[in-house]
């Protein structure tokens, strides 16, 4: 019966037509906005897209061709999306943040006729590189502050289209007829989105995915978790990243649940608060700063209040996961923990907007141990997944009741994975990916003829079954021991400290393992507030000695955990420095999706690399950054490098060998 | 898009207030000598000068704060030689502050619904039960303060308390009230002192924005030679107290008495 389904609704607009029919009544998403969440029901959404896309095909867009989608989470640019699938063109959701010149090459590359765009900042953007997208015929608008007075001939306020295709759709029974047509004949098989990578390396690319890909992904999913058509979710992850384009665009249409859209990008944590959401997805990123919010916050609370916190916390760390995964607990220990759960537990539930959740998930990058379980032994039942955009995310899964902090769950339905020789993790389902859009060369590189495909990251499966990614296979590098260097490992341990917001690590192919450290602004200047030190800049707080102290604790820590384990102990750091910036993706130096570009990085401060291990201690350093404006300007800085203790490395355990 | 004619059945460009021959001292220091300008509906106006030349004063004098010994101001065809501030702002002039002046201790939302009193109709009674009319008409305050702080993206601040915000987002706020009035004749004294290049060009936008989607006018104290040029329709210059220029951004630089008193003149 479910493939019978399967084939009757294997398209979005017809999910939303079904959706429409069964639970018209039900919310299908909602946006606060003047301070009031405001609703939308199945019906209504329905109703409203067939109107848009009536009036996109007034302005020309034919089946086949792309609209670019540009902007935060807003329904409006969701249901430019699903108006111009009903029309049987292409959406190509942008970056919102991404620069003119990089938002210029996308759209140039997937050849859009139309634009759908948030507001005044994002028309202006377009605007500016117009001549670089001759193809661009009109752009569509949602918020109007600002532009009044533009020059309206291709620019077009989202909502009086709306209007127009309604008004289309009355008076012009052909028209409707024609649009039902239009969807009717969308199959399956059809490219439904074309999603590009944030480009970690190079140009980004643009990932087709049909509708067959999208969909059995978001199907099996949904069924893997039991979502239902009562889930809450909160969208505010980027349009253009494939979790965001399933868990709040497919998985909302299969399972019929309904997608809040923030205020604004600053109100996201109160939101949720408000909602109270039942499913939720983030980076790892998002799960650190709830915790370093809240150890801040702690630290400033009243004696009380933070020995309270603190000992209920120690509790949960103590049961609180063996009581979610459903081990025997002492009673005592039972009854400390639904104490706990009244005193400290359900409150920052409710501050972070967990109090109603069924699952949490984090993925895409790995996630410090000490974070996950701190979520965990709340009662949150927060896992990990691995997946791609290439396999329409879900590669590997974590099932109720085998949820570990170091791996990354077993494949999921309908996954087939395994590792190449060189270690590297490959895998093949009905959600990997058609092509790179216009690149046959880089989707032969990524995809063999039998449909597997290259991930890129370096993993193994453990004793148990569940897979376990080190680095990105390419990143993995050796020492000139030939002891293995898997920079992000080390880096992820840095970055655990709640006052460490950024590490790159340098070893490969030297004779030891450097590193710079981005301190945390957040969590580092309310220590120095506390401690009465005086600071005038991000730059002098980063070079404070105090502050170097403090860093070289951690990192003595770091090693020491990493010298007990036997593969990881030739990784411990010698030489540390605190970089004077902020790392930021303005300057390329991170991605899009806050991931460190390492390569970009030694380039652009070789001469702090050279002078990590040629001993000196200290070392001058200019760089070029770009300002929020787009103008730019140059930092020059003295950094100061310490050194540190290793430890001698824990002998090989015999099980450890094997795993390797 | 902008109105023609406002309920004061004024269009834009006409001569929504006229500065006529205004002196105004303090004792035996003079603070404006005998200056004279307009400001017309729907424009930009700027009011610069060195420190002291008497800029603060002069909007002092519009919104009735200050009273001049000398001189004439006509504000929507109504001549006056006194007016009580309160009564400036019941005639919808409002303005925002050179030291910010919100309730600190106040959420966002609260400072700028008291930028509402003025337009709170309600008696006392009903307000006193939050029923009936005053009910009602507290919604539709709210629904206006809400349109403000979406207006000025301060969405993520609204039950903050003002003072734990920084200053760029103060001014921000103060702003906001300013415009909770709906005036027909905003005054900014230097909107944009103490901000960053970011805040300034937020600011800025904000400026714009209201006077293109309100038909809002505006005029401003500013010391940021480089936004003023930007932003005006029309500068007028002052030094000591008096008017020394008065044109269009263009006509203003390239003024050889303005050049000196802002570059300095060997004697």
């Amino acid at each position: 019966m479910a493939a019978a389904a399967s084939t009757r609704d294997d398209t979005f607009p017809k999910l939303l037509g079904r959706n429409a029919r069964d639970r018209g009544a039900r919310p299908a998403i909602r946006h606060k906005d003047f301070g009031i969440w405001q609703t939308w029901t199945w019906a209504e959404v329905h109703g409203l897209c067939r109107a848009y896309a009536a009036a996109l095909h007034e302005l020309g867009l034919q089946p086949g061709e792309t609209i670019a989608i540009v902007g935060t989470n807003r329904p409006r640019l969701y249901w430019s999306m699903m108006a111009a699938q009903m029309l049987g063109a292409i959406p190509v959701p942008v970056y919102s943040d991404s620069v003119a010149e990089e938002m210029a090459y996308v759209l140039a590359h997937a050849d859009v006729k139309l634009a759908a765009v948030e507001d005044q900042e994002q028309v202006d953007k377009l605007l500016s590189i117009s001549e670089r997208i001759p193809n661009l015929r009109h752009i569509l608008y949602d918020e109007e502050r600002g532009l009044r007075d533009y020059d309206h001939t291709r620019l077009h306020h989202i909502e009086r289209l709306l209007a127009r295709g309604a008004e289309t759709l009355r008076a012009d029974p052909a028209a409707a007829a024609a649009l039902d047509a239009s969807i009717a004949a969308g199959k399956g098989a059809d490219l439904g989105v074309i999603l590009y990578t944030s480009g970690t390396t190079g140009r980004p690319k643009g990932v087709m995915l049909t509708y067959d890909n999208v969909l059995i992904s978001a199907r099996n999913g949904c069924a893997f978790d039991r979502l239902d058509e009562t889930e809450e979710t909160i969208a505010y992850l980027p349009l253009a990243w494939v979790g965001d384009h399933i868990f709040s665009y497919a998985q909302s249409l299969v399972a019929g649940f309904c997608v809040n859209c923030p205020e604004s990008p600053d109100t996201v944590v109160e939101d949720r608060r408000e909602i109270g959401t039942t499913y939720a997805f983030a980076p790892p990123r998002v799960y650190e700063n709830l915790l370093t919010l809240t150890m801040v916050r702690m630290e400033d609370a009243a004696p009380l209040k933070r020995r309270m916190f603190h000992y209920f916390l120690d509790v949960a760390k103590r049961v609180g996961e063996p009581i979610l995964n459903g081990e025997s607990v002492s009673l005592t220990d039972r009854l400390l923990y639904g104490l706990g759960e009244a005193l400290v537990y359900g409150p920052l539930k409710n501050r972070f907007g967990f109090s109603r959740i069924k699952v949490a998930y984090t993925a895409g990058e790995a996630i410090g141990p000490e974070i996950f379980r701190f979520f965990r032994s709340l009662g949150i039942n927060l896992k990990q997944l691995y997946g791609q955009t290439e396999a329409a995310v879900y590669v590997t899964m974590q099932p109720d009741g085998e949820i570990r902090a170091d791996t990354v769950g077993r494949p999921a339905p309908e996954v087939e994975v395994r590792i190449a020789d060189n270690g590297e993790v490959m895998f093949r389902s009905p959600g990997v990916f058609q092509a790179y859009y216009k690149d046959p060369e880089a989707t032969a590189k990524t995809k063999t003829a039998d449909g597997w495909v290259h991930s890129g990251d370096a993993g193994f499966f453990d004793a148990t079954g569940h897979l376990k990614i080190i680095d990105r296979a390419k990143d993995v590098g050796k020492m000139r021991d030939g002891s293995l260097f898997p920079p992000k490992y080390v880096e992820n341990k840095l970055k655990f400290y709640s006052n460490i917001k950024e590490a790159v690590a340098f070893g490969d192919g030297q004779d030891s393992v450097s590193c710079f450290i981005n301190i945390d602004l957040t969590a580092v200047g309310n220590w120095a507030e506390r401690n009465g030190i005086v600071y005038a800049s991000y730059q002098e707080l980063a070079g404070h000695p105090q502050v170097y102290d403090m860093i070289a604790r951690h990192v003595d820590e770091v090693n020491r955990s990493l010298a007990v384990e036997p593969m990881m102990g030739g990784a411990q750091i010698k030489r540390f420095l605190i970089l004077h910036k902020e790392l930021d993706a303005d300057d390329g130096e991170l991605t899009r999706t806050q991931k460190v570009r390492r390569g970009f990085i030694a380039e652009r401060y070789a001469p702090l690399v050279t002078a990590l291990y040629d001993g000196s201690p200290e070392a001058d350093i200019r760089t070029e950054v770009t300002f929020e404006d787009g103008r730019k300007g140059v930092i020059a800085a003295r950094v100061k490098i310490r050194d540190c203790a290793t430890y001698p490395v824990a002998a090989p355990a015999p099980a450890m060998e094997n795993a390797a | 898009m902008r109105a023609p004619g406002g309920k004061d059945g004024l269009v834009a460009g006409d001569v929504l207030l006229a500065v006529d021959n205004v002196s105004l001292s303090f004792g035996g220091v003079k603070a404006i000598t005998e200056v004279s300008f307009d400001i017309r509906k729907g424009e930009i106006r700027a009011i610069i000068g060195p420190n002291g030349a008497g800029k603060t004063s002069m909007l002092n004098v519009i919104n009735g704060f200050y009273h001049p010994q000398q001189g004439r101001i006509t504000y929507k065809g109504a001549t006056r030689q006194k007016m009580r501030p309160y009564v400036a702002a019941s005639q919808g002039i409002s303005r925002t502050f050179q030291n910010v002046a919100l309730f600190k201790g106040m959420s966002t939302l609260d400072n700028i619904m008291a930028g509402r009193t003025l337009k709170m109709q309600g008696s006392f009674f009903w307000q006193l039960f939050r029923h009936g009319p005053a009910m009602r008409e507290e919604i539709e305050h709210r629904r206006k303060v809400e349109e403000i702080i979406d207006f000025l993206e301060i969405q993520a601040i609204r039950k903050t308390p003002v003072g734990k915000l920084p200053y760029g987002l103060q001014k921000r706020v103060e702003l906001g009230r300013a415009l909770a009035m709906e005036p027909d004749l905003l005054l900014l004294d230097e909107p944009m002192a103490g901000m960053n290049l970011e805040e300034k060009e937020d600011m800025s936008r904000f400026i714009l924005d209201v006077n293109n989607q309100y038909g809002t006018t505006i005029a401003l104290i500013e010391h940021d030679i480089g936004v003023v040029m930007d932003l005006s329709d029309r500068i007028v210059v002052l030094e000591y107290g008096r008017k020394i220029a008065d044109g269009t951004p263009d006509q203003v630089k390239s003024d050889q008495k303005v050049i000196d008193a802002y570059l300095g003149v060997s004697h």
